[in-house]
């Protein structure tokens, strides 16, 4: 077993490498690699992929994996569970990190499986215990709770990170580069991705920003969206809406919000017509600053925001929508 | 077809949650025991993959004895029979270990086409087993399918759709494999009274701790308890995150109206600039 500690890269459908990446490799470099003693190493694994090396090293990594394949096109989890179990297999890493997005919530688990390794999910803080075992801390029971967990034994020590839990802090350093010490093996990729659409939106992606703007079902259509788009143009944040607004046919399952669609923590979350209910709140909960406006003075959500107005989404948001655009011009 | 369901049995979200006195778990004392929501999509979509293609629906759980309940609620929906993997010490243990126990149960149950399970169980909220159990079973899996729009059972594979960040995929897929089930992947039924009562009489195995085969699992018997596990948890809070309240209401009733509109906008806008200094 080696002391180093990698993080997977995580990257978008276009290629680019996710924001959760850096804050990974920071909050690693800050919190375990000096105390283990190995190198800071990243992982990346994709089609087409070279040349992103640069990147990881601006962000701490001394060392970059590179495994770049036809294979790992298009996200196939088969072929990202052998390149990433065969190369731990191989360096036996202390610790290994991803960011827990869609696509890592699916090889991740998977991959620890086959190397035989515990992991934990979705962890809002990374540390090491007394005895230098991974020990982090995360969301349980409906975002009701927090555990802390720590890793026994001497298998790799594998965790995926929620992203927008960490800085990002840039530590450049020039990485040396290690491509080709892994081939992903033909025989265990079975499924096939045959199609793949990349939704063009050019709003931040919601677990990644740092504002959100969700509208409930008090916003009535579909059309009415509208409002929640132009308010989160405005301010560069995500768009998002309730569980009721999404089964009511307003907006997108990938707008979804709550316990049963994405976990947010942004510095700032503003809910239009949400009533509040815990399942929503086990998904936006943990945000720093949140902003209710909603005309049931008896909703929840004014028992637990920082902020609120009583009223009328269609009376307010004009108004506000205006004024804000009008402030943040003004710079 | 042979089709599995894996269910679990959770607390109820809407619950009040109280840390335990040991400080490392929930207080379960008169909680409300109910069938894991995400593993209800599960169940509804064997039985619709049944009701399509034919065959039988076997469900598959672990946990102890009043897990029982979900397990009649799952044959109740429609399922035809069931593995209980009965053992108080299975609540205890990591999620590792209730993967690879499961999957070694499977291996048991001999050939099947295809298992669905929940993406997530509510209380621990972690995602892994699932995909844990395909591995284990050497069977590719494919999670978070919105949709499974064909299964071929003649040319051994099924097409799912899904959702990831940014995008929407289809994958084929060749049979046996497993599917996690998301939010909103179908309606799950009720279980209708005669459903209930033809529940009790469908067969019922019922496996302990001294059936499973340790052999080749990579961990013993004594593993399966809160000391064996790989990831323990050691403590739990339940935090309690301060909020400012401050709310702007109207001053003849609570909502604002008319001229406080505007005012009630600025002031808010004031707020977030000044106060929480966010915009």
């Amino acid at each position: 077993m080696s002391n180093d500690v990698w993080v997977v890269a995580d990257l978008k459908l276009d290629g680019t490498i996710r924001k959760v990446t850096f804050e990974a490799l920071s909050e690693a470099k800050n919190k375990l690699v000096g105390k283990l003693g190995g190198q800071l190493c990243a992982v990346l694994l994709g089609s087409g992929v070279s040349g992103l090396e640069a990147e990881l090293g601006k962000y701490g990594a001394e060392k970059v994996y590179v495994v770049d394949s036809d294979l790992l096109k298009d996200f196939n989890t088969e072929g990202y569970v052998n390149a990433l179990g065969e190369l731990i297999k191989q360096n036996e890493p202390a610790v290994v990190i991803a960011g827990n997005t869609v696509f890592g919530q699916d090889y991740f688990p998977r991959a620890a499986a086959r190397v035989g390794a515990g992991v934990a999910m979705d962890a809002i803080s990374i540390d090491l215990s007394g005895d230098n075992k991974l020990q982090i801390e995360r969301y349980s029971h409906s975002s009701k709770a927090i555990q802390t967990q720590v890793f026994h034994g001497d298998k790799t020590m594998m965790a995926t990170v929620r992203p927008n839990s960490f800085k990002d802090v840039e530590s450049p350093a020039t990485p040396e580069v290690i491509s080709g010490s892994v081939e992903v093996n033909p025989a265990d990729v079975h499924m096939k991705v045959l199609e793949l659409q990349t939704k063009e939106s050019d709003r931040p992606e919601l677990t990644e920003a740092e504002r959100v703007v969700a509208g409930g079902r008090g916003l009535a259509s579909e059309e009415n969206f509208k409002y929640i788009y132009e308010l989160a143009d405005i301010l560069g944040a995500a768009a998002g809406a309730t569980r009721a607004a999404v089964d009511a046919g307003y907006c997108p399952y990938d707008m979804q919000v709550g316990q049963t669609g994405k976990a947010v923590s942004p510095n700032l979350y503003i809910g239009i017509a949400i009533s509040g209910s815990v399942q929503h709140f086990a998904g936006m909960g943990s945000s720093k600053v949140i902003v209710a406006i909603n005309k049931d003075p008896e909703a929840p959500i004014f028992q637990k925001c920082d902020y609120g107005i009583v009223g009328d989404l269609f009376d307010i948001l004009p108004p506000f929508t205006a004024d804000v655009k009008a402030l943040l011009s003004e710079g | 077809m042979k089709i599995l369901a894996i269910v679990s049995q959770t607390q109820d979200t809407e619950a009040k949650i109280q840390v335990s006195a040991s400080g490392d778990s929930i207080e379960t004392g008169d909680m409300k025991w109910i069938m894991n929501p995400y593993d209800e999509f599960a169940v509804e979509e064997a039985i619709q993959t049944k009701e399509k293609h034919g065959g039988e629906v076997v469900i598959v759980s672990i946990g102890p004895a009043r897990v029982i309940d979900t397990i009649r609620q799952a044959l109740a929906m429609g399922a035809d029979s069931a593995v209980h993997i009965n053992g108080d010490s299975f609540a205890e243990t990591d999620s590792y270990a209730t993967g690879a126990i499961i999957a070694s149960e499977i291996k048991k149950l001999g050939e099947f086409d295809i298992i669905f399970t929940g993406m997530k169980i509510i209380d621990e909220e972690s995602g892994q087993v699932g995909v844990q159990i395909a591995e284990e079973l050497g069977i590719p899996h494919v999670s978070l399918v919105s949709k499974v729009s064909e299964i071929n059972a003649d040319a051994k594979k099924a097409v799912c759709q899904k959702e990831i960040d940014g995008g929407h995929v289809v994958v084929e897929v060749p049979l046996p494999c497993l599917i996690t089930c998301p939010d909103a992947m179908n309606e799950p039924r009720y279980a209708s009274l005669p459903g209930i009562m033809k529940a009790k009489k469908k067969p019922l195995t019922e496996v302990g701790i001294d059936d499973i085969n340790f052999d080749g699992l990579g961990f013993g018997k004594e593993s399966v308890s809160k000391e064996g596990a790989r990831v323990k948890t050691t403590s739990i809070e339940v935090p309690q995150i301060e909020r400012k309240l401050k709310i702007i209401k109207g001053s003849d009733e609570p909502m604002v109206k008319g001229e406080e509109i505007t005012k009630s906008a600025q002031e808010l806008i004031k707020l977030l600039r000044e106060d929480a200094k966010v915009i």
